[in-house]
């Protein structure tokens, strides 16, 4: 079986670790087997990222350090920590002096940092390591008469030469994956559109506009319901629905991709953590239809 | 061909060029596709990329250091994806970011979550408590995260001593 190791991240394990059990779940029973890294640190992303170049490229050095000990490839879930880790092994494979200077600090605890490593995000796994194809073959209870929104995520879609995922104007793996599963993919005004939670640290009530005009827009297409790939976004697009002047008959499930995956392949809700989700799940799991 | 360059050029917008990442600003032609695609410019009539971009061409560093603006980008890189002379205004103001902390302004909250994630080794040690273990063994994960804070102390120490107080 094919092994991958999941870089969890800071928020994934804290705040939505199901979302983590969900994915262990999926891909194990799509052949794909996560391991768990340990002794890892943060990526560095947003803040360390804003006040030190190197300081930051050290950080994702670590990381992708410890992968290449144990000769794994790195999982993850979150739009910043594949950003950072990709964006991070862009510049130190391709400068041999930042390179160099990461190496002296990770030889203190004898870690290695050569670029042999890649760095998927799960979406990746998905579409290019697993593949369309297997996927169709494993659902069993394929959804019927759901409208669904995918929303990816800016730092997992961009930039593109550097991360390498899907079309960065126009993408389609969470689309596909939706259709494949059986319910029916909407597009929206502002789809690629960023959920406004890098902003939550500056200023929060911008940032929650900006997250409440995706739900918007999203409903307005007639979406019931939205797939997220990236932990920040997943929450973001969540809690912004739970706010003072918002209207509770308008919300909609926010969910991660493998959560909806995972009970069209037969994977038992509880094992998935669905009940643990903030936005009620009913009107997606509702739509399962028998095993075929 | 390649090198030239569309706009005035001044001492800032030189000095933010030799910051890795912000060489790009001198092939800004200021064509406002990056305000027109900004998400943030849709909710803040304050916040124009294009207009912050010419303020740091036309040389306004004390404003540009000492502005918020620079802070509030959320580097969804839509605009870059979209610029078609090969700008990346997120990249512009990180290298802005990162003279801005040399000379003493950072936002507080990027200071304090600096402070954390280097101390802690992560972001949200602070925030993992009892309730978050149980829920993690509920679902068959490993309560116990083991994260590393040495080598995080150590890029504090080499890369940011003192800049986090200032």
């Amino acid at each position: 079986m094919k092994e991958i190791m999941l870089y969890r991240g800071c928020t994934t394990p804290v705040r939505l670790p199901a979302y983590e059990a969900a994915t262990i779940a999926v891909l194990g029973k799509l052949g794909v087997k996560v391991v768990e890294m340990d002794d890892a640190n943060c990526c560095g992303a947003q803040y360390v990222e804003s006040v030190s170049r190197m300081a930051f490229a050290a950080m994702s050095g670590r990381i992708l350090a410890l992968a290449e000990k144990e000769s794994q490839d790195i999982l993850a879930l979150c739009g910043a920590c594949s950003g950072s880790l990709k964006i991070n092994k862009h510049f130190l494979d391709n400068d041999e002096k930042a390179r160099k200077e990461v190496n002296e600090l990770l030889s203190e605890e004898g870690l290695k940092y050569t670029g042999k490593t890649r760095v998927r995000h799960l979406l990746q796994v998905l579409n290019e390591d697993i593949g369309f194809e297997a996927i169709e073959k494993a659902i069993k209870k394929p959804y019927k008469g759901l409208k669904l929104a995918a929303h990816y995520g800016c730092h997992v879609t961009r930039p593109y030469e550097i991360v390498q995922v899907d079309d960065p104007e126009n993408p389609t793996i969470i689309d596909r994956l939706i259709e494949i599963a059986g319910a029916e993919a909407v597009d929206y005004v502002g789809k690629t559109r960023c959920c406004g939670g890098p902003l939550l640290a500056m200023d929060e009530s911008l940032a929650t506009h900006i997250g409440q005009d995706k739900i918007r827009d999203a409903i307005a297409a007639g979406a019931q319901g939205m797939v997220t790939a990236c932990v920040f976004c997943d929450i973001q697009l969540t809690q912004v629905q739970f706010g003072e002047d918002t209207d509770s008959s308008k919300m909609i499930p926010v969910i991660p991709i493998v959560q909806f995956l995972g009970p069209a392949l037969g994977i038992k809700e509880d094992v998935l953590g669905i009940e643990l989700n903030k936005t009620s799940p009913d009107i997606i799991l509702s739509a399962l239809q028998e095993a075929k | 061909m390649n090198n030239e360059t569309h706009t005035p050029s001044s001492d800032f917008a030189k000095e933010i060029a030799l910051i890795p990442g912000g060489e790009v600003i001198n092939k800004c032609i200021q064509c406002g596709i990056c305000t027109a695609s900004c998400v943030v410019a849709c909710v803040d009539d304050q916040y124009r990329p294009r207009r912050l971009i010419q303020k740091i061409l036309i040389g306004k560093r004390d404003e540009v250091l000492k502005s918020d603006q620079p802070w509030l980008c959320m580097t969804c890189r839509m605009c870059e994806e979209r610029c078609q002379e090969g700008v990346s205004p997120a990249e512009i103001f990180h290298a802005v970011r990162i003279l801005a902390v040399k000379e003493g302004h950072i936002p507080k909250v990027f200071q304090i979550t600096v402070e954390k994630v280097l101390c802690d080794g992560w972001m949200l040690a602070d925030a993992y408590t009892d309730f978050n273990e149980d829920e993690r063994e509920d679902l068959g994960l490993n309560p116990a995260l083991a994260w590393n804070d040495t080598f995080t102390k150590k890029v504090k120490k080499k890369y940011l001593a003192g800049e986090e107080s200032a």
